[in-house]
């Protein structure tokens, strides 16, 4: 076969890709709100008296990795199996949301997570997914 | 009230995680589920024909490439 993911991605959704895409994509989304408590909590912008910062530091992270791995599956099944020539502004989205990522991924890495300039990015990041969301799988749920 | 255990929060705010992809999918494949057959093969028809544009273009550009490659050789030797 001439392009051998793109088969492969095909196989592994049966054929449904953009179904596949839409409920991977709106995890992504469901669980970046998440993260958005959880960095609030860790924070300590909020208290809940149940939850500690600590606790909540590894749960942003773990889950942050996990989000890491499911935004860039979305991202290449999207790009090998639609390219960039009908993306429009859900592939400029797309792909300053992995430019955000790596940017995030590198703010940690070199700042620490004491970083001022890791909420920005993530707040960055959040309203980058909701976009690139509302650019595809929205439409295609009918909600954008 | 003492908060619970370091461990417990983890798991709790884990499995807090899990609860929220599972409704995710649960809610987006119910979107999905009483579509009709005819409107998933109408779908599915639309997907074919932007796939089949894209390689029509992709065609369509290779071919006006080739072209000027050729012109530009025929221009170099003559």
């Amino acid at each position: 076969m001439d392009r051998p993911v793109e088969g492969l991605i095909d196989d592994l959704t049966r054929g449904n890709v953009t179904e596949v895409k839409v409920v991977l994509a709106s995890v992504v989304l469901a669980l970046a709100v998440y993260q958005l408590v959880l960095a609030a909590v860790s924070y300590g912008r909020v208290r809940p008296r149940f939850f500690e910062s600590g606790p909540a530091t590894w749960a942003h992270r773990a889950v942050g990795d996990t989000l890491l791995v499911l935004a860039v599956a979305v991202a290449i099944a999207c790009i090998t199996f639609y390219g960039f020539e009908e993306g429009g502004a859900h592939a400029v989205f797309g792909c300053l949301v992995l430019g955000a990522l790596a940017a995030k991924v590198l703010a940690v890495r070199v700042g620490g997570s004491s970083s001022p300039l890791l909420p920005w990015v993530g707040i960055a990041l959040f309203a980058l997914l909701t976009a690139t969301w509302l650019t595809s799988a929205g439409d295609f749920l009918g909600v954008s | 009230m003492r908060p619970p255990s370091q461990m417990t929060q983890i798991v709790g705010s884990i499995l807090v995680a899990l609860v929220i992809a599972a409704v995710a999918v649960a809610v987006v494949t119910a979107h999905f589920g009483p579509t009709s057959t005819a409107k998933l093969e109408a779908r599915e028809d639309a997907i074919d024909a932007r796939v089949d544009a894209r390689e029509e273009r992709a065609k369509a550009r290779e071919d006006r490439r080739e072209e000027a490659e050729k012109r530009r050789e025929d221009s170099g030797s003559g």
